[in-house]
């Protein structure tokens, strides 16, 4: 483990004093710009709080995670370019607004990363999802592709790469190194994921400093197993089998 | 903050309900009547209550001297004053009043009550109705309901037997030992001070259409006193700069371009339906983060400890028919099992005035720890201003309640924020005053 403190600071709407604020631990800050975190919310928190819990059961870890990761997907989409696009209302008024431009995609790194679909397809109706499954290998403990099925035309898209959690990162970088393979330049990638370790984060960021990576939280550091701590345990068997 | 903000007044057309009072002997025709008049207006806010709600619970003794038919349930004595003067004041200033049911086969009440709110007219019928001092200081109109005796007696036969479940000689017992000297004790001194004598009861059509021209009249006044209110509140709220207490969802790429495909009148239903959902998803998770919550620690399946925060208390929405129901799929992604009320506002298309129609709201909703108040628009802030005050007579605290909309006009939530500072409006876009509403057509289809 590292000797990372968890950051803490009260939480809660502008309005109200300081002191009527709750005190929670709050995401640790990174200095890379090419990091999002979603702001830190009460609400966010309070779901936080609820996947993290071990005794929160499967069909209440599956609801709220979707509920956090529909905010990083709306974040996400964010950073996706925008064309100028005036119209007149119904009432007869005009509205300067703006019109979605480039044709998106999903990928996900299975299996955690699956569980990202719902979120995704509640906000991107029709959207395709490619999928990556990467394993690690039990000889040399490096990650390996096993297996990808991308949209043939993912050059011409902007991805949104799923996957919950970021420990070292492995999996994701090398994600990212088939995205690039495949022809998708780096930056019209977006890595959306729950929770990451600074440690992960900061690589990854280093290492593709054009890749938006969107977070909701980022932790206090990785123990000897390179677990996220305090992590949220294995976040595909509690969203599948557990 | 909110306390250096100043509040202003606002009365719902039922904040200052009109009282008439009908008196009248057993049997003398004042529920007809009273029926009638009620019937000749066909308006929703026009309500009676009898006073037979409010006869007090007898103890075993005296039950059984009522089972007996020796009981004087004609006397003064025999009603509750003290609650009923309670929840006539509770009428009069426009809270909710919850009024006791009397049963006559268990000379007891039972436990349910029923609750009477926003009549912006009262009529309470009962034979004490002029009796008590402090009833008539309430009383707006007085009225007595003359009835020749023969004619009270045998009503009144008809009724006990068929209605109350009493023997025909128990009545008669009943009219001779307490009902007719009672009469002359107390009942018919009440004539003295009515402003009305009406007789013949329900025959007397002349007489019912004065009393229903006069509430009319009476109406009418209480309605273009609540125009002018809501004008007055405009004033202030045009000079006024917009409030902190309105948050606009931030005006990202993905909420402007949404916007965009809303108001476009090219997009089709159904992607107009999917986007918007997709806003309101949004607006709720913006509104929900006002539920307050307390610092809380959590083991995580690893065994490491997490400081986060818990939420104990609930959330529940109040739709605000017709319009809000398009929220509903929105909200039920982020609370599915959000306990929702429902409120129909119309905006009377003579008048522009906002009224109340219909309430179901959930019970103990004073005690939910946020109540959400849905609305896609909101324009001149009338109808929200009206459904904010249901729910503060219904002992939400301001504090918890937030008012959430996809589109307002900055008059508008001024004019609700002034009466309402501790309230919070949560706002996807804000637009100019006065916008017609075409937000919940477009989604619902009509």
């Amino acid at each position: 483990m590292t000797d990372n403190t968890a950051p803490s600071q009260s939480v809660g709407p502008e309005y109200l004093p300081i002191g009527r604020k709750p005190t929670a631990t709050v995401s640790t800050n990174l200095a890379h710009d090419n990091v999002t975190i979603l702001p830190q919310t009460s609400q966010l928190i309070a779901l936080l709080t609820m996947i993290r819990d071990k005794n929160t059961g499967r069909a209440d870890f599956i609801f709220h995670s979707n509920r956090i990761i529909r905010l990083l997907v709306e974040e996400g989409l964010n950073h996706l370019p925008v064309v100028e696009h005036t119209i007149t209302t119904p009432v007869g008024r005009t509205y300067s607004g703006v019109k979605f431009e480039g044709k998106i995609c999903g990928v996900s790194i299975m299996r955690a990363g699956e569980s990202m679909e719902q979120a995704l397809r509640e906000c991107c109706r029709s959207v395709r999802i490619g999928k990556i499954l990467i394993q690690r290998d039990e000889e040399t403990s490096k990650p390996k592709l096993y297996y990808d099925k991308l949209p043939e035309d993912i050059a011409e898209r902007w991805v949104l790469l799923l996957d919950p959690m970021l420990a070292t990162g492995g999996s994701a970088l090398m994600a990212v190194e088939v995205l690039k393979s495949r022809g998708v330049p780096e930056d019209h990638i977006l890595f959306l994921n729950l929770i990451a370790s600074p440690e992960g984060a900061k690589n990854f960021a280093e290492r593709f400093p054009k890749v938006r990576v969107v977070t909701a939280f980022v932790d206090m550091g990785l123990d000897e197993k390179n677990y996220i701590v305090p992590g949220l345990g294995d976040f595909g068997d509690r969203f599948y089998t557990m | 903050m909110s306390s250096e903000v100043r509040r202003i007044r606002y009365s719902p057309p039922w904040g200052d309900a009109s009282i008439i009072g009908v008196a009248g002997s057993s049997g003398s025709g004042k529920t007809s009547l009273a029926l009638a008049i009620v019937a000749s207006l066909n308006l929703p806010w026009v309500v009676i209550m009898s006073m037979d709600s409010f006869y007090k619970p007898l103890n075993a003794e005296q039950s059984a001297i009522a089972f007996r038919n020796e009981y004087d349930f004609d006397s003064p004595e025999a009603i509750d004053f003290d609650i009923l003067v309670d929840r006539l004041r509770d009428i009069k200033q426009g809270r909710v009043a919850e009024i006791p049911i009397y049963s006559f086969e268990k000379h007891n009440r039972i436990e349910k009550t029923t609750s009477i709110y926003s009549p912006h007219v009262l009529i309470l019928e009962g034979i004490f109705a002029l009796h008590d001092q402090r009833v008539l200081d309430l009383l707006d109109l007085k009225i007595f309901a003359e009835a020749d005796a023969d004619l009270c007696l045998s009503r009144r036969l008809v009724r006990d037997v068929k209605e109350r479940g009493r023997d025909i000689e128990g009545c008669i017992k009943q009219w001779f030992g307490y009902v007719k000297p009672n009469f002359y004790k107390y009942v018919s001194p009440q004539r003295e001070i009515a402003d009305v004598i009406i007789p013949r009861g329900i025959e007397n059509t002349v007489a019912i259409s004065m009393v229903s021209g006069q509430i009319q009249k009476t109406l009418a006044h209480k309605s273009a006193q609540h125009q002018e209110q809501l004008q007055r509140l405009g004033k202030i709220a045009e000079d006024a700069p917009l409030s902190p207490n309105a948050i606009i969802l931030p005006q990202t790429n993905q909420v402007k371009g949404i916007h965009t495909l809303l108001m476009d009148p090219k997009t089709s239903t159904e992607e107009y339906i999917f986007y918007f959902d997709r806003l309101v998803t949004l607006l709720v998770e913006k509104a929900v983060d006002f539920l307050p919550s307390h610092p809380e620690q959590v083991i995580t399946p690893a065994g490491n400890v997490y400081m986060g925060l818990k939420t104990s208390v609930g959330t529940s929405a109040v739709v605000i028919l017709r319009g809000g129901s398009a929220f509903e799929t929105g909200l039920r992604r982020t609370i599915p099992d959000c306990r929702t009320g429902r409120i129909l506002i119309q905006t009377n298309y003579r008048t522009g005035e906002p009224e109340l129609h219909y309430r179901a709201l959930p019970k103990n909703i004073a005690e939910d720890g946020l109540v959400l108040l849905l609305d896609p628009q909101m324009s001149s802030g009338g109808a929200a201003l009206m459904a904010v005050r249901v729910l503060v007579d219904h002992g939400v605290p301001e504090d918890r309640i937030v008012f959430v909309t996809y589109l307002a006009g900055p008059v508008g939530v001024n004019r609700v924020l002034s009466v309402f500072p501790e309230v919070r409006v949560v706002v996807a876009r804000m637009g100019d005053d006065m916008e017609e509403r075409w937000v919940e057509s477009r989604y619902l289809g009509c």
